[in-house]
């Protein structure tokens, strides 16, 4: 039970890195980002490939950076340019963007599945409650951790955060007052896809790399940003941690149901709390 | 007024792809042959082995000057594995004239075009799908399976557990028509031989974590298990698997898991995991060395995949097929297929008429090291006669 707890949160660990991306990129930008998913892959591949030469930590900071460069030519080109368009006009062109990507992972890195191995220094497990549990798995529970400790001192402690919490509270004030959302706006979407590219390279040992891997990733995320409340940096802290459980336990108590539970949760928060766990304010 | 502008281009895009189907008169001298199959999700990469093996057969071909006269053309269109898209898919390529439909991957595809074959007037011949329905109780005159049904893989397992010294076995199998269905057959198997089943496992169809489900398995006391997942889902799970240690903990035999595919990705990983092995490059034919060489010359010196060989043997059997009916209508192949013979890679093998069930010899083995490379070896071979069960008596054949 205690394992399944931990794995839950080792899920629930990666379902925040990517959906806090999300959260960032909307409280700001008020934009469904369909490529973020996509991002994830890219992160994953880079790490991919950075790690058979790099090693595991310059894997992991290479990714952060290519994706962050990403991230600010995404901002630039696409969603500057787009931000007076319909929102419809941005999850469109983002969705567009995802398909683009996928074909080009598919052009650099093949059709065929790859697989990262367990980077040799976390490899191994250890016993917990006589349980054995493998140590990358523990690695991954502190990396979420501490993006999560990070982003939050962050968020309260620098000018740009409290921009960004300015922003996703009310945009148009936070404009008023002599905010340039544009500037603020490159470096967030930039960290966001950071935070994707981060999540991807961690992922990378644990799951097959594929070029539509994104995409399995990206309705989860969702789910706990919509669970969470959009737009709140706290709700998907929780709605990620309280999803990988519920996945992980639905699973192993209630087979036939879990792949609906996390639906069923969504459901629920949008009839009977709209604004998200944590989302008093949208 | 954006809107309605995204929707004149939507319905003008509709349609020209109504229009655009009307094709060219020659239709009718050209072998058109529709390949809806996995392009992209979890089983991609097993769609990408069908097509390689289909454009293989296909160039072949038409290097000879194509079958009986007739040049051979292929359209793929994505289907992601999903019976719904799946018919969709197939729908829009019979009606464009690609009638001889193949290639598709997941059983549960196959079973939703099964019923639509005769309003499209084409025909479906399965390489890879092996829910025992397609040719049970759900089989229709328009629908072949030149591939291994589970029955068949079945056979070979009953034997083998009969053999293994491990008692207690659990079964994680991917939660679609075909992982039901192994599962299922496990489970009698495991009852013939006196096996006790501590956890039966449905794992749903491209589950990112396997972890929960290794936790289960470990827990149950399992010494063996078995496993049936193919694609995405085989590599997730073995990777985690082995991470968590049940790969050294627990035998570990399965169906479509011992594949040349998942040993390139796996690599060490999959060493020592046995399995049906339904097709490999390693078979000791003069007709499959010859295909292997061809293979190799073509791709770079790669050797065909067990989904690569399984496809191609359906190519040769349409290919003949056509060859004998001399007629590229959907009707007419079929009628040439039902009941006939074929030379194959796998030797000279028979379309059963009652079913549309190919009789295939199977065999079983390992992954293990041969000539410095890790691939699957066989260390059994189960003729036809035993390996191919007799029709159950489920389907009831119509007229074509």
């Amino acid at each position: 039970m205690l394992v399944q707890i931990l794995n839950g949160l080792v899920y629930g660990g990666l379902l925040y890195i990517v959906s806090v991306g999300l959260v960032l990129i909307f409280g700001l930008r008020r934009i469904v980002n369909f490529a973020h998913g996509s991002l994830f892959m890219l992160g994953a591949y880079v790490g991919f490939s950075v790690a058979a030469m790099g090693g595991f930590w310059g894997a992991l900071l290479a990714a952060a950076i290519v994706l962050a460069l990403v991230g600010a030519l995404l901002d630039i080109a696409i969603l500057q340019p787009l931000q007076r368009e319909d929102p419809i006009v941005t999850v469109l062109v983002t969705f567009g963007l995802l398909l683009i990507l996928e074909d080009f992972a598919q052009f650099v890195w093949g059709k065929d599945f790859l697989k990262s191995p367990v980077p040799t220094m976390f490899s191994g497990s250890v016993l917990i409650f006589g349980e054995s549990f493998p140590v990358y798995r523990l690695v991954v529970i502190a990396v979420a951790a501490l993006v999560a400790l990070g982003l939050s001192v962050w968020l309260r402690l620098s000018k740009i955060g409290l921009y960004v919490r300015a922003s996703s509270a009310d945009p148009l004030t936070t404009a008023m007052q002599g905010v340039n959302t544009d500037r603020v706006s490159v470096i967030v979407v930039a960290l966001g896809a950071a935070l994707a590219g981060i999540s991807g390279t961690i992922s990378a040992p644990l799951l097959a790399l594929s070029p539509s891997m994104g995409s399995y990733i990206l309705i989860e995320s969702f789910i706990v940003v919509v669970v969470g409340g959009l737009g709140s940096f706290a709700g998907a802290f929780i709605a990620a941690i309280v999803i990988g459980q519920v996945h992980n336990l639905g699973l192993v108590y209630v087979p036939w149901a879990a792949t609906m539970i996390p639906f069923l949760l969504m459901v629920g928060v949008l009839i009977w709390r709209p604004t998200g766990i944590a989302g008093s304010h949208v | 007024m954006r809107r309605s502008h995204l929707l004149a281009f939507g319905l003008l895009g509709s349609a020209a792809a109504l229009v655009a189907p009307a094709g060219p008169a020659t239709a009718q001298e050209t072998l058109k042959i529709g390949v809806p199959t996995a392009l992209t999700g979890t089983y991609a990469g097993l769609g990408a082995e069908a097509v390689r093996a289909i454009e293989f057969a296909v160039a072949e071909a038409n290097a000879k000057g194509g079958v009986a006269g007739h040049k051979v053309e292929i359209k793929t269109l994505d289907t992601e594995a999903k019976p719904e898209v799946a018919r969709k898919q197939a729908e829009k390529l019979a009606l464009e004239g690609y009638k001889i439909l193949t290639g598709t991957i997941a059983s549960g595809e196959g079973l939703a075009m099964g019923p639509l074959l005769a309003r499209w007037d084409a025909i479906y011949v399965s390489t890879i799908n092996k829910s025992d329905k397609l040719t049970g109780d759900s089989c229709v005159p328009r629908m072949f399976r030149t591939n291994h049904q589970d029955a068949q893989d079945a056979a070979v397992v009953r034997p083998w557990l009969g053999s293994r010294k491990e008692g207690k076995w659990a079964i994680l199998a991917a939660d679609i028509a075909w992982g039901r269905d192994s599962g299922k057959s496990f489970v009698e198997a495991a009852k013939v031989n006196k096996k006790d089943i501590v956890a039966e496992i449905y794992s749903p169809f491209g589950s990112n974590d396997y972890a929960p489900f290794i936790q289960q398995i470990k827990s149950s006391g399992a010494e063996g298990l078995w496993v049936a997942l193919a694609g995405r889902d085989a590599i997730n799970f073995a990777t985690q698997a082995k991470e968590f240690g049940l790969l050294d903990k627990v035998f570990v035999a399965g169906v479509s898991f011992v594949t040349d595919n998942n040993v390139k990705t796996l690599g060490a990983t999959s060493k020592g995991i046995w399995g049906i092995i339904n097709y490999s490059s390693t078979l000791d034919t003069p007709a499959n060395k010859a295909f292997v060489e061809a293979w190799k010359t073509k791709y770079n010196g790669d050797e065909p995949a067990s989904f690569e060989g399984e496809t191609y043997l359906g190519m040769q059997v349409i290919f003949q097929a056509v060859e004998k009916a001399k007629s590229v209508k959907p009707v007419d192949v079929a009628k040439a297929m039902r009941g006939g013979t074929f030379d194959t890679v796998l030797g000279k093998v028979t379309l059963r008429a009652e079913d549309h069930q190919m009789v295939l010899p199977n065999y079983f083995g390992y992954i293990g090291e041969r000539g410095g490379k890790l691939r699957p070896i066989i260390t059994e071979t189960i003729p036809a006669n035993v390996a191919t069960t007799p029709p159950t008596g489920t389907c009831k054949m119509g007229e074509l």
